[in-house]
């Protein structure tokens, strides 16, 4: 077997290296003795099925907890939700209060006439539509791609791999502030400003560094042998990627979809540079420009902008819950193999 | 290899290493359904980030500009541009603030609070807290703002007279500090740690759940008591993961500005001026495009030696050779 068949790479004993000065030799043995007996571990550590099983037996046999151990998590608890609530008390009080301002005021009385502005004089439901159309064309579009390259670039067996996949890892660090004018330039050039169109491969084209590289650690997990059994029955590779592997990748699929989904959802400064049409303005563009008083130096109305905020929120956290045991399950592959 | 798979053949054990050298020649033919598949990804990369940095890169060697004469006929003017980075004064403060808000906003403060927010869910979740899913939102609401939400909710927060943190210190007896004026890099920092340690968290949840439980079984039997445990095999698993998520949070808080053009706008003065901002507000605010460049120019080498930097610490030894040696 060649050194590139990473599928085959024991999952186990990642970072303890037998042989190195290591004051850990129980580690060492333990992990080489679970992995070592002919185990299937790939296999046993399903994907899919392991992490339910796991959490299951882990909520069956709960152990007995000590009072100081539970005044000790929920003091942490209560820390951490100090830390991140507490800023949108704020929003809250803002959003509902006709007068509101930058500092925390306790609306009287509490009211809906920022939302209703907001629907009314701001067009929000067309904000939304736009926002919507975007991003999930990019959900769907970057969830395709990159489950392709993935794969691809996964079985790709040629001597250089390693540095095509660093390359895109480090395509990752381009900074913003370098590109955005070049894509304005360009954009204009292809007919890509002003429509959904031009969004929508943008904001693919962000997130793709990091999930194709994700995506390929999730296929390297994947036996081969079960695409060769595909393939010996006769599908094409097209299809027993599409027929047997995709299935097997789903958790990885979750987290590409909802990482573009939220990336496309709240990204602002290449819409900033692509759209001046006010019929395609998003969601957190419309942020942006309330927040800047529309580039003119009209008052900026913060009970408006709560209100915005609180609409934009939302649909994020709808489908974060919706989606948060296959998420957490597809990212524990998610950072294997570097 | 230690490991057999039904239904593979398998190599044979030892160091028997001397497997016939691969055959090359049939590589377009085998490779060809591959480099297909990787070719929406290679077109879009190629557009959107390849063609834009070298456009960067040919830019930063000219006087180009959005308005006047540099507009229409950008000049060839050299390393002038670089020149005039490494004489500006207020260049080294900005690579300092930046250095400062890397380091303690991503290295240490999203790293470290998303890494204990998660050992604790973890360690919640598996003893059956009920309150896990509150503080897991909690931790989200905070992430899927966009910067603009983040520094209004904050501006709010921290405001010298009614902000809610001095309402909440007065309650128990401190005088109102007027945070954004008298330690404007903490609030920044602070800022971005809340919106970051959600991503954190996220990866290292996700690896926390793949220790495998075989090594805890053995490491009771052994006698180790729970910290013991964590030191010596929960640490051990997540490095990689860190390594990974260190290098992932530093480049985008490296690159991050939005929230803190919303927050202080890089004041007071220049103290909260990172290279980002500095870069964007050349470009944009004072339209010298080719110095913007070659500020990003720069901001890329910085982020290819961080990357480069990570990657060699977490080099891994390829397991088959482990298993081999």
């Amino acid at each position: 077997m060649s050194t590139s068949a990473s599928p085959w790479r024991p999952r186990l004993p990642l970072p303890i290296r037998p042989g190195s000065a290591d004051p850990r030799p129980t580690g060492a043995t333990t992990a080489q003795a679970s992995a070592a007996p002919g185990l299937p571990v790939e296999v046993a550590a399903d994907v899919a099925v392991a992490p339910r099983t796991a959490a299951r037996r882990r909520r069956g046999n709960r152990p007995r907890r000590s009072p100081v151990e539970w005044l000790l998590v929920h003091a942490a608890f209560a820390l951490a939700l100090l830390f991140f609530l507490s800023p949108f008390v704020w929003l809250l009080t803002a959003a509902f209060n006709a007068r509101a301002d930058y500092v925390l005021q306790w609306p009287s009385p509490w009211t809906l006439d920022n939302f209703r502005t907001v629907f009314t004089e701001l067009d929000f439901s067309r904000y939304l539509r736009n926002s919507l159309i975007v991003s999930l064309s990019t959900m769907v579009l970057t969830t395709i791609t990159v489950a392709l390259a993935g794969y691809s670039l996964s079985r790709l067996d040629i001597r250089r791999k390693a540095w095509i996949t660093y390359s895109i890892l480090l395509l990752q660090t381009m900074p913003l502030s370098a590109t955005m004018v070049p894509i304005y330039g360009l954009a204009r050039e292809l007919g890509l400003r002003n429509n959904y169109l031009g969004l929508i491969l943008i904001h693919t084209a962000i997130e793709l560094p990091f999930l194709v590289w994700m995506m390929k650690n999730f296929f390297d997990a994947v036996p081969r042998y079960l695409e060769e059994a595909a393939w010996i029955d006769g599908r094409s590779k097209f299809r027993a990627w599409f027929e047997i592997l995709l299935p097997m990748a789903r958790p990885g699929l979750a987290v590409a979809a909802g990482l573009s989904f939220l990336s496309a959802w709240s990204e602002v400064l290449m819409v900033l540079v692509l759209v001046d049409d006010p019929d395609l303005i998003t969601v957190p563009f419309a942020f942006y420009r309330a927040a800047r008083g529309s580039g003119s130096y009209q008052q900026v109305d913060y009970g408006i902008i709560a209100a915005l905020g609180i609409l934009y929120v939302i649909p994020v956290l709808i489908m974060f819950f919706a989606t948060r045991r296959l998420m957490v399950r597809g990212l524990m592959n998610s950072t294997r193999g570097l | 290899m230690a490991i057999t798979v039904p239904g593979q053949p398998t190599t044979p054990p030892g160091p028997a290493i001397a497997a016939p050298p691969r055959r090359r020649r049939s590589n377009w033919r085998r490779n060809r359904a591959y480099f297909f598949g990787l070719s929406p990804v290679a077109i879009l990369l190629a557009v959107f980030f390849v063609g834009p940095a070298a456009w960067a890169v040919w830019s930063s060697f000219t006087n180009r500009a959005l308005l006047g004469p540099g507009a229409a006929n950008p000049e060839f003017i050299g390393i002038d541009n670089y020149t005039r980075l490494f004489n500006d004064p207020d260049f080294g403060t900005v690579l300092l603030n930046s250095l400062v808000f890397v380091v303690g906003s991503a290295m240490i403060g999203q790293f470290l609070l998303g890494l204990l927010m998660a050992l604790l869910l973890d360690f919640a979740e598996g003893r059956g807290y009920r309150l896990v899913p509150l503080v897991y939102g909690a931790v989200l609401l905070a992430w899927v703002n966009p910067a603009v939400i983040a520094g209004f909710l904050w501006t709010a927060m921290l405001d010298s007279s009614a902000g809610i943190l001095n309402q909440g210190l007065g309650l128990i007896g401190v005088d109102p500090v007027q945070w954004l004026g008298v330690q404007p890099m903490l609030a920044v920092i602070v800022v971005n740690v809340w919106r970051g340690t959600a991503f954190t968290m996220l990866i290292f949840i996700g690896a926390l759940r793949t220790v495998p439980s075989q090594i805890y079984e053995a490491a009771r039997v052994d006698g180790a008591g729970p910290f013991r445990r964590f030191w010596d095999h929960t640490l051990p698993t997540l490095r990689q993961t860190a390594v990974l998520v260190l290098l992932s949070v530093t480049i985008s808080t490296f690159g991050t500005f939005l929230v803190i053009q919303t927050l202080t706008n890089g004041g007071p003065g220049n103290q909260t001026e990172i290279i980002a901002l500095f870069a964007y507000r050349t470009a944009f605010e004072t339209y010298q495009i080719g110095y913007g460049s070659t500020i990003s120019v720069v901001m890329l080498a910085i982020n290819i030696v961080f990357a480069i930097a990570y990657l060699r610490i977490s080099r891994p030894r390829t397991p088959q050779l482990e298993s081999d040696a």
